[in-house]
């Protein structure tokens, strides 16, 4: 067995947390009050060439292992959760199905524009009576000449508002439930595709997140992403366990920011004399934090290590996520309580921490429907 | 032209210290840093070489095997090369050893210029570059905030002393060591830390040097003395306040 990050590992983490301390965590406060997207951080931050993390070093990617992608989602959310969502939905699930099935003309105006973020790229997976339950899909799609036409409406899509390209799961019939499922390209600019309404959120803010409206658009046959119709499922199968693994690591950067905030809050505030991390009570809760975190890391990337070594990792990224995110939720609660009323004002971070803790809780599966596949996946068919 | 650029590792702002036993070594958290003064000179090597053609950086670093993390990020950042120097253990070293092991190595890999920081945040002593140009024998200019490539083999340097700026017309090759100011040093870009995690560092025994014998050593490290509790005058006005401070210091201080 072996826990250690190699070398090159070691340094990607030490350059990619001073590049997170000098870019995004001096303005993650103003993001959050703003609730605006950050176009200007977004800018610089592009240009450094971390939009291409996860693709091929010839198309201008990085080709990070699945364990550097972990360390870069855990780093990027320890910033800031809202400008780090709107990074991993261009790096991740906005763009995988395009750089999966995309004609190379696709790839060049929508895939290497957005890994060099001048284009932004979302996925739209959500609807209004949709989100864990796929195959209540009722986003339709239908043939139509030598294309395809969508009609729907779609709702919690992150970057939505201010996307450039956008891949939507529609049904070519409700009737078939999962097996109806399919993945289509649609553009900026495309007649009857637009934005609705923009959703005001507890937490990571400055994502911009909202409703997107598919009015009988039209795309031409490149637009299908997939090699065979009613496979759509198959294909979120090849990153879900990513996507799972991804908010595992986005929850243990934003319980590090959180946990960091407390330990020097509890080393230099005085009550009673002295300072309260001399208070029995305290120092349990950071006995209690640094466990709990200690093994939702354990999780988080031995889960990552399982899918870069390509073995089945479906239940334990289903594990990771759930656990690292109630961990962060933990971890939130427990610093508010370290910091006393000042966590309750505007003025200090750990309300942000606790406000943007439940974001994580619905993305890659809510815990109801983790818990049921992991309980379905042990005990197996009766 | 080749700009060498020195660089050194130091124990991280944040890392746990105490003394061993013996008082003369320390007990440490294995947390290191780049030295906060050696981004500004890689800094403004890396856009010296990008201002001019046919430019080399080579990047050097004294130190322990841990020490090719703070030269990874100078190959990050843009150097084109790096050197570690490899001694075994971490501690302060005599600036005058540090001083003649590099000098040993700038002369034995050739240079047009050296830059440095001016100081380290650990040692606080400051003085390496200048010691290198002394053993060199070849200018040295101090507290640079600016630094500019003047033709064939001249460089012009702004120094800034007590608030007020001097300014060198300097032969290369030379030493020139750099303060916070002269540049912003740059986040590095994927590709930088891409060339960095896949480099080899060469690594270098420090007895290739003929490293000399320290002229110091560390006598004993201590903690500096407790500060006394703070004491809060609590009154009704300013003026009791007053009069209960003068009483303090004339009957408990003793200094009035």
């Amino acid at each position: 067995m072996d826990f250690k990050l190699t070398e090159e590992q070691e340094f990607f983490r030490k350059t990619i947390k001073e590049t997170v301390d000098r870019m995004i965590v001096p303005k993650a406060r103003e993001i959050d009050e703003k609730d605006e997207f950050p176009w200007d951080l977004w800018r610089e931050f592009a240009k450094l060439g971390y939009l291409g993390l996860r693709y091929p070093v010839e198309i201008g990617g990085m080709n990070a292992d699945k364990i550097m992608c972990m360390i870069f989602y855990e780093e990027i959310t320890r910033g800031s959760v809202g400008f780090a969502q709107s990074v991993i939905m261009n790096i991740l699930m906005g763009t995988y199905f395009i750089y999966r099935f995309g004609s190379e003309s696709i790839k060049e105006r929508c895939l290497y524009p957005a890994m060099r973020g001048e284009k932004i790229a979302t996925i739209c997976f959500t609807e209004d009576q949709s989100g864990s339950d796929l195959a209540a899909t009722r986003t339709r799609v239908t043939k139509d000449g030598n294309g395809w036409r969508i009609n729907g409406t779609k709702m919690w899509i992150t970057n939505g508002p201010i996307c450039d390209f956008c891949t939507v799961l529609a049904t070519v019939d409700p009737s078939l439930g999962l097996k109806g499922l399919n993945f289509f390209l649609v553009e900026k600019g495309t007649p009857g595709f637009s934005s609705g309404q923009i959703l005001h959120k507890l937490g990571c803010r400055g994502t911009v997140t909202g409703e997107l409206i598919f009015d009988n658009v039209w795309v031409p046959d490149e637009n299908f992403l997939g090699e065979e119709l009613g496979k759509g499922v198959q294909y979120v199968g090849e990153i879900l366990d990513e996507v799972r693994l991804m908010t595992g690591a986005m929850a243990l950067g934003l319980a590090r920011a959180a946990y960091e905030e407390g330990l020097e809050f509890a080393r230099k505030r005085v009550a009673f004399g002295q300072p309260i991390g001399k208070f029995q009570l305290i120092r349990e809760k950071f006995a209690e934090m640094d466990a709990l975190m200690n093994a939702a890391r354990l999780l988080v990337y031995y889960g990552a290590w399982l899918l870069e070594n390509g073995k089945d990792a479906r239940v334990i990224a289903a594990e990771a996520k759930m656990f690292a995110t109630e961990v962060c939720l933990k971890v939130v609660d427990e610093v508010t309580r370290i910091y006393g009323a000042n966590a309750f004002a505007y003025e200090y971070n750990p309300q942000r921490y606790f406000r943007d803790a439940r974001f994580l809780l619905y993305g890659g599966g809510t815990h109801e429907v983790l818990k049921d596949f992991i309980g379905r996946s042990i005990i197996g068919k009766l | 032209m080749k700009i060498l650029t020195f660089v050194k590792q130091i124990l991280d702002s944040e890392a746990k210290i105490s003394l061993k036993e013996d008082k003369r070594s320390l007990n440490f958290e294995e947390r290191f840093s780049l030295n906060f003064f050696d981004e500004f000179a890689i800094e403004e090597a890396v856009r010296i070489k990008e201002k001019i053609s046919n430019c080399e950086v080579v990047a050097i670093s004294l130190g322990s095997k841990k020490a090719q993390e703070v030269l990874r990020t100078a190959i990050a950042m843009g150097a084109d090369k790096a050197v570690l120097i490899e001694t075994e253990r971490y501690e302060i070293l005599d600036p005058s050893y540090t001083a003649k092991v590099l000098s040993a190595f700038a002369q034995r890999e050739g240079f047009h210029m050296i830059i440095c920081g001016e100081r380290a945040m650990d040692d606080e002593n400051g003085v390496t570059g200048a010691l290198v140009g002394g053993y060199l024998k070849i200018p040295y200019v101090g507290s640079v905030v600016r630094l500019e490539i003047e033709g064939e083999g001249k460089a012009v340097a702004e120094s800034e002393i007590n608030g007020s700026f001097c300014l060198y017309e300097v032969t290369l090759p030379a030493v020139f060591s750099v303060r916070k100011g002269i540049n912003e040093p740059r986040v590095p870009s994927v590709t930088g830390v891409m060339k960095a995690m896949k480099m080899k560092i060469p690594v270098l025994e420090v007895s290739s040097l003929s490293p000399p014998t320290s002229k110091t050593q560390i006598e004993s490290y201590d903690f500096p003395e407790k500060r006394p509790q703070v004491k809060i005058i609590e009154g009704a006005t300013p003026e009791e306040k007053v009069k209960k401070l003068i009483t303090l210091l004339r009957e408990e201080a003793k200094v009035i």
